[in-house]
């Protein structure tokens, strides 16, 4: 192994703005503010973790960025940020799902068996990827918005489930009533594992948010139009 | 020196390097409008949602195009529009802003939108003669400003209800017309009779206060009530009374402040009644008239990197922790 890899990590699809580096496979992340201004705190975070480790964004071989699903507008921030940095540098940028990356990080706390990731998706919602954990993480099916209620009902009849994310705690009124789960909780997908995650990951021309839902005006255009 | 500016404050996306000369090196503008047509209006998650999809392109293209590497260019700072306009797509270019100002270790400024606006005259025109007075018309803002110099403006009158361009789009949506309303109209109005309409003339008494919301209401009534009216005719009103309440306005700055030049700026700027208007009313005065091209008038890049420019001399750069203001006020900025 020749060249070594240094890559950043932005986390923008929570209410919690998070940053990471990974050093020769040595890695740490760092959350930089927890109340929504990803857009005031993040681009500092970025120079701090950089400045902390005694490098300079021209030290960085790649740029890693949760594509969500979550927050939109963090989303936007977040992979406007990365791109710019990554396009600027003219080095390798990355986008991993929100999703993957709470997979990813339930695999290497050891976690096995079957899994769901579970992200804020606000409106008395949640976007949601069913993974099997084994020697890696096998996603069931594609990420899918869907009501907590929902959620609960298809995880009924396994004999046990771990469900991991910030969508945990938002609806874990519904979510304790499943006798068979084990609830972890997070503010913020696990940046480490996000890094090791996009590390491995082909670089992409172009990185796009994960919605997962229409606009707004779209979907009640396409509503009247039918009806009329 | 040189300074990329980045637009990004509602459907177009835009990216341009202009030096300290206002020598314009490159202006590249993507628009996401052909999205927004069938709902009447710019839809702020659409808009979103394009300026992510086209930042970096518009931006790499923009260097390029200046003779620039794109990962290492000759700039010596980056300005970008940081407010007024719709939040989610002014933090895109921003957040955008801020990841290249990183990589290439580069100040950047947060520019109003509108003192771009104010500043787009002087890109096209060279050695402008000050004081000069600037009628400001968009889809969003509509002002009187008189400006002493690049930077220096003093608000003397604006629209105490809806913009100039939002009543164009009202009417041209109660015609039946397509969107955005200000070409539509102005292209009917080219064949219509403008006296066809008694439409009020006289919305805000003796300042400098701008209203369209009565204007757009009366043309409603009227053709409410006679509904075999031709479509031209009643354009051509409503286009005559609004650049009627304009001008008029534009006539009594001029006639109570001494100024050396007047200037059209903002996308209404493109209507063809107020152009020559505008261009009527200098040669009245005696004075030069600056109106600027169609690619001027509308939202650009160019424009926010010659603000950008000024901004950055005077005060220096922006904090890396700016947050967009969709709510900054022209006057706030000084
Ligand atoms: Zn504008």
């Amino acid at each position: 192994m020749g060249e070594t890899m240094t890559v950043l990590l932005i986390e923008t699809a929570t209410t919690t703005c998070g940053v990471g580096i990974m050093i020769d496979g040595v890695t740490e992340g760092v959350v930089v503010d927890r109340n929504r201004n990803h857009t005031e705190f993040l681009t500092g975070g970025i120079d701090e973790i950089l400045t902390k480790h005694g490098l300079t964004p021209r030290d960085l071989t790649r740029v890693v960025v949760d594509r969500g699903p979550g927050l939109y507008t963090g989303l936007r921030v977040g992979i406007a940020t990365a791109t710019g940095l990554a396009n600027g540098l003219g080095i390798d940028l990355v986008g991993v799902t929100s999703l993957q990356m709470l997979a990813r990080g339930a695999l290497e706390a050891g976690v096995r068996g079957d899994m769901v990731a579970l992200i804020d998706g606000r409106r008395g919602e949640v976007f949601a990827q069913h993974f099997i954990l084994g020697e890696t993480a096998v996603a069931l099916d594609e990420p899918i918005v869907a009501t907590p209620l929902e959620i609960v009902e298809r995880m009924t009849g396994l004999e046990s489930v771990s469900l991991w994310g910030d969508g945990v705690s938002r609806y874990r009124e519904h979510f304790q009533t499943l006798v068979n789960a084990t609830l972890v909780p997070l503010e913020i997908p696990p940046l480490e594992a996000g890094l090791r995650l996009g590390a491995e990951a082909p670089p992409e021309l172009v990185v796009t948010p994960l919605y997962l839902r229409d606009p707004d005006a779209v979907a009640n255009f396409t509503t009247r139009e039918q009806r009329s | 020196m040189k300074v990329l500016g980045i637009e990004t404050s509602c459907d177009e996306t835009a990216a341009s390097v202009v030096d300290d000369q206002l020598h314009v090196h490159s202006s590249v503008i993507e628009s996401s409008l052909d999205e927004h047509r069938a709902f009447g209006g710019v839809v702020p998650e659409l808009a979103g949602r394009a300026h992510v999809m086209m930042i970096s392109s518009v931006v790499e293209r923009a260097l390029v195009e200046a003779g620039l590497d794109p990962h290492n260019p000759a700039i010596d700072a980056i300005a970008v529009t940081s407010g007024p306009g719709l939040i989610g797509s002014l933090l895109v270019g921003l957040a955008a802003a801020k990841g290249y100002a990183l990589a290439w270790g580069k100040p950047f400024v947060g520019v109003h939108h509108l003192e771009g606006h104010l500043f787009a005259p002087l890109l096209e025109m060279p050695n402008l003669p000050w004081p000069m007075l600037t009628l400001l018309v968009s889809g969003g803002h509509s002002m009187l400003v008189l400006q002493s110099g690049p930077g220096s403006h003093e608000i003397l009158g604006e629209t105490i209800d809806d913009a100039a361009g939002e009543a164009y789009d009202k009417v041209a949506r109660w015609l039946g017309l397509g969107y955005p309303g200000g070409p539509e109209i102005d292209k009917l109005a080219q064949r219509g009779n403008a006296k066809t309409l008694q439409l009020p003339k006289s919305m805000t008494g003796e300042g400098y206060d701008l209203s369209f919301s009565g204007l757009k209401t009366a043309v409603v009534r009227a053709t409410e009530k006679q509904g075999d009216l031709a479509v031209e005719d009643v354009a051509a009103s409503f286009q005559g009374a609004v650049a009627e309440q304009l001008l008029r306005k534009v006539r009594q700055a001029l006639e109570k402040n001494e100024v050396k030049a007047l200037s059209l700026a903002g996308g209404v700027a493109a209507n063809s009644a107020l152009r020559q208007g505008i261009s009527k009313l200098a040669e009245e005065f005696g004075i030069p008239a600056l109106l600027p091209s169609m690619q001027m008038c509308t939202d650009n890049a160019a424009m926010i990197a010659a603000a950008g420019i000024y901004r950055f001399q005077h005060q220096g750069a922006s904090h890396m922790n700016l947050s967009a203001n969709p709510n900054w006020q022209l006057v706030d900025v000084s």
